[in-house]
């Protein structure tokens, strides 16, 4: 069961690099490639990406949820501090905001927080009842804007 | 073909995208891609531990394919939001079953745009999207803003 004290918690800033590889890493996954060579150019060729008008190589869409959990120590850090039950847990939700393109080189600061912690159902009814925690994360880029918000939503079962 | 504000309608679809039957090694390679190491996801002991029958895949890997459908539509720059609400697991092909646990495992993806306005001065689209594996179970629906040229 979520510890709802940890509500409006803050975790430590965490500070990242945008990693060209790491990108390609990603871009495979999700593309299900066997080797890097086979995913799109813009994931992997920097002229590319400056051709199709980004300062370097993009990020995936969903590649946030890879650098945004480790402001708090990766997703068990994160479990382990809101005092929810791993075995329980599903992630229901997940919402991103694009302010900026993030890119490769990018020095990224990220600002996670418990921004909603509350119950769906009543506890009587098992199997009815869940108990939902969100996570807002928002990620400034060197300048101190805004490039990204991810929202974050966990159900425990 | 480049899509723009005025030549799309509400009502056109986004070309759907099919994946590969996901595999356990799929798991494996998101699971070191994106960090998450939840043990849901890659070991088979954990999962049976948890009252699952076999391990599942994580909702962000499904939600990583619906980004590769939307990015092979709409360069990644114009898009301003994508949400998603995950709907239902995912279990992997089984390699000594193919045939009769691929679709279980293969997740095509489509859209539909549903609506076309102005917003922060710029002429956005709303899409949504859906998830679904070859049986018919949905994994995940939502949608994405865009803001087109």
């Amino acid at each position: 069961m979520a510890d709802k004290s940890k509500l409006g918690f803050e975790f430590p800033t965490g500070y990242f690099q945008v990693q060209k590889n790491k990108i390609a890493e990603f871009a495979a996954a999700v593309s299900q490639k066997d080797s890097i060579n086979d995913i799109k150019n813009i994931y992997r060729d920097e002229e590319t990406a400056k051709s199709d008008g980004y300062i370097n190589i993009p990020i995936p869409l969903t590649f946030p949820t890879s650098f945004a959990f480790w402001t708090a120590g990766g997703i068990f850090g994160i479990i382990d501090e809101v005092g929810a039950d791993v075995t329980k847990l599903l992630h229901s939700e997940e919402e991103y905001e694009y302010f900026a393109p993030i890119c490769a080189g990018d020095k990224l600061t990220a600002k996670m927080r418990v921004a909603e912690m509350y119950e769906r159902g009543k506890k009587e009814r098992k199997g009815r009842y869940f108990e939902i925690t969100v996570l807002v994360t928002e990620i400034f880029n060197e300048k101190n804007e805004l490039v990204l918000r991810a929202r974050t939503t966990f159900v425990e079962r | 073909m480049k899509i723009n504000f005025d030549n799309i309608q509400v009502g056109d679809t986004m070309p759907s995208y099919t994946s590969l039957p996901i595999t356990r090694t799929h798991l494996v390679r998101y699971a070191g891609a994106s960090g998450d190491f939840n043990p849901l996801h890659h070991d088979e002991t954990f999962a049976k531990a948890v009252g699952l029958e076999t391990v599942i895949s994580h909702g962000m890997f499904i939600m990583g394919i619906a980004g590769e459908a939307i990015t092979a539509w709409i360069d990644n720059k114009h898009i301003r939001k994508f949400s998603v609400h995950f709907m239902g697991m995912t279990q992997p092909a089984d390699l000594n079953d193919f045939e009769n646990t691929k679709n279980r495992a293969t997740i095509t993806v489509t859209g539909k745009v549903v609506e076309k306005f102005t917003e922060n001065g710029e002429k956005r689209i709303r899409c949504e999207i859906l998830a679904e594996d070859a049986l018919g179970g949905r994994k995940l629906s939502g949608y994405l803003i865009a803001a087109l040229p």
